[in-house]
Parts: C-alpha cells; structure tokens; sequence
C-alpha cells in the first residue's frame, strides 16, 4: 500500500511538473432551492447554463433543483437543506435566510440588478373553457356558487401574492375602507374549497382533478397550464387590477463558501440576466427584465394595471406582518 | 381515488336509476338535475383532493415530526433528519457477598471498625446486600456531531456523578472528548459496567490502572477502523481511582495514550475477533506538602495521591503507611488483548505502575483535625513498582457469539414459551504483586514498620485470585451473575497481633478469602 501511495505520488508529481499549464476539469454539483411553478424555467436553464459553463470552464456543473411553496422553502434553507442559490417567489422570504439563519447578507438584494430579480410575473385568473360562470374580474370571485383554487398564503409565496391582489383591489373598490376589504376578501376565502399548500398544488387540483371554477395563478402557470397541461381546456381571465410579482434570486452565501462553489453560484444567476438566459425565462412565461428580450416577446404578455408591494403595501416586511403572520389579517378573515 | 369512483357512481346510479328521471321530461328539470350531478361531483372532488392534501401534509410532516423510541436499549426522542436526540437508559444493580473466609480489612484497623478485632487482628468480612450500580442515564446527540453523556451513581447512600462528558465527533479519525470519563487506558475498563462477565473487574484494572479522570481525550479510529489511538490530558488519578467532580488537589496533569489494532475485523477468519493493544499514563506530582492529611483510607487516598488495594471480594488488603505520600513520577504501562471466536471469548491485561513515595512529616495524618503543614522527609524518596495481570476465559453455552459488548440471547428465558435465554460460563486469574521494597525503610535494611512505606504486618504484599462463575442471561436487560472467588496472600500478618520485627522473621500470610458474589442486573 505504502508503495503504490509512492507511486501514485511521484506519477502526479511529474505529471504536473510536465504540464503545468493543463487543469483538471471539475466536477461541480449546485442546489437550487425554488418555489413551486418554476420546475420548468429552471429544467430548460440549468442544461443551458451547464453547457454554457462547460464551454466557458471546461468544467461540468449539475444543478439540482427542490422545488415547494416558497415559505416551507425558505424555512427548509434555515432548518439546514444546503442550498448554493435560493430562488424564491418573494423577497420576505430570502429575507429570512438573513433574518433567521444570517445565511446571506442583510443588502443581498442589492448584489443583482432588479432588486434582485432577473424576471417578474403577475397574478391572472384562469377559468375553464367557455368562462361558464362568467368571470371577468375579481369581484365575481366572491359571488355564491363560485369556487375559487389558491394555495395557502401561510405556506406559499404565489398565495400570498394572490391574497394582495384581491386586497389591493377591493382596496381601489371601496376606497380604502379597510372593513368592506376584509369582508370581501373574507368572502373569496369562503369560496375556496381547498388550500394547497403551494401553487403547483393548486394548479394541480383546478387543472387535473377538475375541481373549481377558477383559478389565481401565476401568469406563468396559467400559460402553461392553458398551452401544455390541458390544451383548449382553460382561458386566461386578465383582471382589471393585479400586483407586480418580483421573484427575487441569491447566492446561499453560507453553504455556497462551505461548498466552495462561490463563484459558480453567482454565475448561475448572473447567467439569469443574459440575454440567453431572459429568453429561456420568457420562453416559461416569466416577463423579461431585460430591455431587448422584453420587446421581443412583448405581445406573449397582456397589458396589467400592475400595483407594487411597495407603493400598496409599504414592502414586503409590512405586508408579512399585517397579513400573513400569526393573528394578521389572514387569520381573522379566514373562515373555513 | 377508488372511494371517489364509488362514490360518484352512486350518485350517479342514485340519481339516473331513481323514478324521478323517467318522468324528467323537461328540459328544466334536466338542467337542475345535471346540476346537482355536478355540484355532488365537485364535493366529491374535494372531498378527495383534501384527502390527498392531508396525505401530502402528513408526508410532510413526517419528515419535520421528532420520533419517539421506546426499545430494550432505552428510551428516546430523535429528531426527524436524526441529528438531534436524547435517550434515557440505565443500570441497576443489586448485589449479595457471602464471605466463607476472610477479613474486611488490612489487619490492626481497629481504630477505625467498631467491635473488638480476633486474635489474629482482623475483623471477620461481614455477608452483606448492597447496591453496586444504580445508574440513570442521559444521553444524547445535538448537530449529529455532538454527544452527551450524563451518568450519576446512587449507590452506596450517596449520590456522584460517575460520567458526565461531551464528545465532538469532528471525524471519524478525530473526535474529542470532554468532561469526567474512563480515560482511554484499559481494556476491561473501557467495558460497559453492564456488559461485564464478572461480578468485579481484575486486580488489573480495579487496582492499577485509572478508572475516571477529568480532562480532555483526542482519539479516533484511522485505517478503516482497524486502528484505535486516543490520547488524554487529565487531572490524574491514583491506582484505580475515580477522581471528584471537583478540582484537584495537585496541579500536575496526567497525560494518557492508548493504541488498539483490530487488524483482522474485517474478515471472516478466526483471527477476526482478535485486538490488542499497549496504553500508558505519565504525571508528576510535586507532593502535597502544604496538605493536612486526615486519613489515609480509600475516600481520602486522593489527598496523598495513593491508593489502597482491594481483594476480589473488595476488601482492602494493602495501605501505605500514614505517613508516605506520592511525590514525584509516576508511569503506568498496560498492554492488552481480547479474543472473541464464536462462543469463545478471552481478554488479558497486564499493568505495572511505577511510582515515586515519600515519607512526610507533620500534619495529623493518623488522629485527624488541624495539625501542621505536612513536609517531606528528606531522602526518602523511592520509586516503587507494583504490577498486576489477569487472564478471563467466557464461553456461551446456548450458541451466542461471544463479544466485547453485552450478550443478546437467542431465547429470552421464557417459561410458557420454553426459552431459556443465554448462559456462559466463566473463569479468571489475576494476580497483583506489590513492590518488596515497598514495605522496608529507604536503605531496604528493616522492615519497622515506622521507616517503611507500608507495613508487611497490616497489609499483604501480594494477591493471587481466580474466579468461576456462570452468566445467565434472561433476555438482553437482565442477567444474573454468581462467582467463586479464592485469593491468597503473601504477608499481611505477623504472630497473634505483634507488628513484624525489623528482620522481617515474624511475617506470616493474611488468612485467604473466599466468598461467592451474587448479582442480578437490569440494564437498558
């Protein structure tokens, strides 16, 4: 043993000696921790970046992806699930990874362009063929006899988002009188027979098991619902108000410096803002942010009067804490 | 998804079979009735969607949901991911000593034992019950590298703290260890208190070598396991002692180290239960010169840094002379083997620790209370050397695999279902043999008693002991133990009750010990 440990000591030893200008080719291994709807953006982004690293490196990247309602994600990272990046459905959730675990810095956001979000989307009804219960915006929602599909907001990022959408237009509706917004967003509860616990979960029950009337979605789910799981089955409904939906994406600090994979993380999500990668985020239905890919596909997105968390709702810490937290709003209008 | 099935066909058989849709001729009725059909199928649906929601969350669940554990090796908590968890578990003992001969203590004790001592100067050993062990244990693991180990003893009226460490388990080549434990050094000792074949250990590690020390211990296992090293730091303990929980009472550490090779564990051969191994220990102690000693029995041998030796029946045989005391070096060697072959199974030690005595003056060390600052005697400084071995042989009757750890009975004793759990034979010699120089003055020219480090007259220079005995497992938590023990001695006695003259000419043998030990043990 001691012999062949020799061997093999003195055979690197020349071999690097002999050619000093040649690296070995690594073998790289990333965690992506994503929220629910994104399995397919991501399967179509991580074969290109790996063969875009490959090219630039010469060294093979796998990405693996875990995929769940963005919440349970980010609260997964904190428990210990070794993530090299996050990519999350809202930013109180990476805001966690800070808050909880101190796993990334407190101004992550500010590391990417977009406030850290390579793409955004926005909340649309999907109804089924024919629209037979006539929906057209959200204010048919709460109408008896209608059944709504919405995760739970306590579990998943697209439920929240949701759940600020209807707010923010019953809001407009009845000008900021706070209980006639209650109520009504008490009465869409009342009409969901079933809360997933994330937004594929949903997508799920109102496409697959055939359960609802509508469903709130992601636009990015309610195109590919309507074009690849259940083609002619389903219409999207724009509404007259929705919210802008901003994902936002950050190296796993922690776990990336144990894993030593630093700089590969960071050039997975700058990879994100390329023109290559705009496009494969486009080709999912998750609007550009980049200038040139967003003129491109331009008419795939429908024109939304957009609200922001920030202007509505004072940012995402505010809007966590009055609605989603323990004894907020959620809570109390919530009937089951 | 099959009770959904069934239930729409119902409703649906329900519904077209009932009388109502023959007469259903209208268009509206035929709406209402479509639906209906709808609106119960929708229920159904969700019905059966919550259903699979709640299975997902239990899923889920599941993975987050502590475990709780409840077996014949104790009780617990774990964590889901299983890095985190706390077991409780413990050890009872309950004892019977039954003496056919022999004496409860080293001859001429008889300021510190109650009644008058017989013509020989010895007190008869008293059959007595007793607790050996009761300990409770709790033990855990945190971060899935971090051990606990908390361990108090109330046996004996008291209550100590017998383990009480954490372990870093770093790698699996480097973990350390922290706290009061066995130091790693010998072999029998680093056996489980409930997974002994005897009642007693040997005079090897009993005597000899350390029981629990403070400090701290890197050890490891390197060369696919096959390869045990450890290494200590701790405050140093006297022959077999088993320090306090408090600081000690010299500043000299004791540094241990320990190698144990199981070159073959891996194969299949009948060399796969062979291990062996050497370890040692090194400290020097500075003596105690500023110490008023009171006694110089067992409990307070710490405070001179002796000790005092027990037979096989645990009965002091052997004391330093009140006023010696330990100052300077002290070494301890022990290389050590075990062999497990099927039922067979086999350990031997052997242990010889060379210490440095002196003779002190002062302080009360005889009558006890305040007294003067204790000094060492000028030149009379010797380095002793006392050495122990022993031999064990078990063999499994019933076909269990003979090993280091507990024995795990084909049958658990069950009278209705006809076991009769596991039984095992068991023998041992063991022998320890006390310095001659130990018992004569500095020049090695007298045997008074006063000059010496020990009296030949009280205390014997050496102990030959074998024991029998058989195991009987009831199942893995309880076992019932019974040995014979015989120990002869070597000096100990001098004529009726006359102290040994200085030549040396009037030492007679201490009277041998027999007794047979009993034990019924609940461990989990």
């Amino acid at each position: 043993m001691k012999k062949s440990l020799l061997t093999i000591a003195l055979l690197a030893t020349v071999f690097s000696v002999a050619a000093p200008g040649v690296a070995s080719a690594k073998d790289i291994s990333l965690l992506n921790v994503s929220y629910d709807p994104t399995r397919e953006l991501y399967q179509d982004f991580n074969a290109a970046f790996s063969k875009y690293w490959l090219e630039k490196t010469g060294d093979k990247v796998t990405v693996k992806a875990s995929h769940g309602g963005s919440g349970k994600q980010a609260r997964a990272i904190i428990d210990g699930l070794d993530a090299d990046v996050a990519t999350l459905a809202l930013g109180y959730d990476v805001d966690q990874l800070y808050d909880k675990a101190k796993l990334i810095p407190k101004d992550w956001q500010k590391r990417l362009p977009h406030n850290s979000s390579p793409y955004t989307s926005t909340i649309v009804l999907l109804v089924r063929k024919g629209n037979p219960k006539g929906i057209k915006d959200w204010d048919d929602l709460v109408k008896p006899g209608v059944s709504v599909i919405t995760p739970n907001p306590k579990t998943s990022g697209g439920a929240r988002w949701n759940y600020l959408a209807a707010w923010a237009f019953a809001q407009k509706k009845y000008g900021n009188d706070e209980a006639k917004t209650k109520e009504f967003v008490g009465k869409l509860l009342k009409n969901v027979p079933v809360l997933d616990t994330g937004a594929r979960g949903s997508t799920t029950t109102f496409v697959e098991r055939g359960i609802g009337d509508v469903l709130l979605a992601w636009e990015n789910e309610a195109f590919l619902a309507q074009k690849e799981l259940g083609v002619g089955k389903f219409e999207i409904v724009i509404p007259s108000l929705s919210i802008l939906a901003e994902p936002p994406v950050t190296v796993v600090d922690k776990f990336a410096k144990k894993h030593g994979t630093e700089v590969v993380a960071k050039a997975y999500l700058d990879y994100l803002y390329t023109e290559e990668g705009q496009e494969i985020a486009a080709k999912n239905y998750y609007r550009p942010t980049l200038e040139s890919v967003a003129k491109k596909y331009e008419s795939q997105f429908p024109k939304i009067n957009l609200v922001t968390i920030d202007a509505e709702f004072g940012g995402w810490a505010k809007a966590q804490k009055e609605h989603f937290s323990d004894g907020g709003t959620f809570d109390k209008v919530y009937q089951k | 998804m099959q009770h959904k099935k069934i239930v729409i066909a119902l409703v649906l058989s329900g519904i077209i079979g009932s009388p109502v849709t023959t007469f259903a001729n209208d268009s509206t009725e035929l709406e209402e009735l479509r639906a209906l059909v709808q609106e119960l199928s929708q229920q159904v649906k969700v019905l059966a969607r919550k259903g699979e929601v709640a299975e997902e969350d239990a899923v889920a669940a599941k993975k987050t949901t502590p475990i709780v554990k409840a077996s014949s090796s104790g009780f617990g908590l774990e964590s889901a991911d299983g890095k985190n968890s706390i077991k409780f578990s413990g050890l009872l003992q309950a004892d019977y000593r039954s003496y056919q001969d022999g004496a409860n203590d080293v001859r001429n004790r008889s300021n510190q034992r109650a009644g008058s001592l017989d013509e020989n100067g010895f007190h008869d050993a008293n059959d007595t019950a007793l607790l050996r062990r009761v300990r409770p244990t709790i033990q855990g693991t945190l971060f899935g590298k971090y051990d606990f180990r908390f361990t108090p003893d109330f046996a004996g009226g008291g209550a100590s703290a017998v383990d009480a460490y954490l372990d870093a388990r770093l790698d699996p080549a480097f973990k350390i260890r922290a706290g009061k434990y066995k130091p790693y050094v010998g072999l029998e000792r680093l056996q489980g208190g409930g997974d002994l074949k005897f009642v007693e250990r040997s005079y090897v590690t009993n005597a000899i070598l350390p029981n629990r020390d403070l400090g701290v211990s890197i050890y490891g296992d390197v060369f696919g396991d096959k390869l045990n090293y450890a290494f200590g730091v701790n405050n140093g303990v006297v022959d077999g002692g088993n320090i306090s929980t408090g600081t000690e009472f010299d500043g000299s550490k004791e540094v241990t180290a320990r190698l144990f090779a199981t070159p073959f564990k891996d194969q299949t051969n009948a060399l796969s239960g062979l291990g062996f191994g050497i370890a040692g220990t090194y400290t020097n102690i500075d003596g105690e010169r500023n110490l008023n000693f009171t006694d110089t029995s067992a409990a307070d041998a710490t405070r001179n840094g002796l000790p005092s030796y027990l037979t096989d029946g645990q009965q002091t045989f052997f004391r330093y002379n009140g006023a010696a005391v330990a100052d300077g070096r002290r070494t301890r060697i022990t290389p050590q083997a075990y062999y497990y072959y099927g039922p067979l199974g086999v350990i031997t030690e052997y242990a010889r620790v060379n210490q440095e005595v002196s003779l002190s003056s002062g302080g009360s060390a005889a009558a006890g209370g305040a007294g003067t600052d204790t000094l060492i005697t000028s030149g009379t400084t010797k380095s002793l050397s006392h050495d122990a071995w022993q031999v064990a042989a078990s063999y499994l009757l019933t076909g269990e695999d003979a090993s280091f750890k507990g024995v795990k009975p084909k049958q658990d004793f069950d009278i209705d279902k006809g076991g009769w759990g596991a039984w095992e034979l068991v023998a041992r010699y063991s022998e320890l043999n006390l310095d001659s120089d130990t018992f004569k003055n500095k020049a090695g020219t007298s045997f008074a008693a006063a000059s010496a480090y020990a009296d030949l007259s009280t205390s014997a220079k050496s102990a030959k002991s074998w024991v029998a005995g058989v195991n009987w497992y009831l199942n893995q938590n309880a076992k019932i133990q019974l040995n014979y023990t015989h120990t002869t001695f070597d000096g100990g006695a001098g004529i009726g009750r006359t102290a040994i003259n200085a030549a040396g000419t009037n030492v007679r043998d201490r009277e041998s010990e027999n007794a047979l030990l009993a034990r019924f043990q609940v461990a989990f």
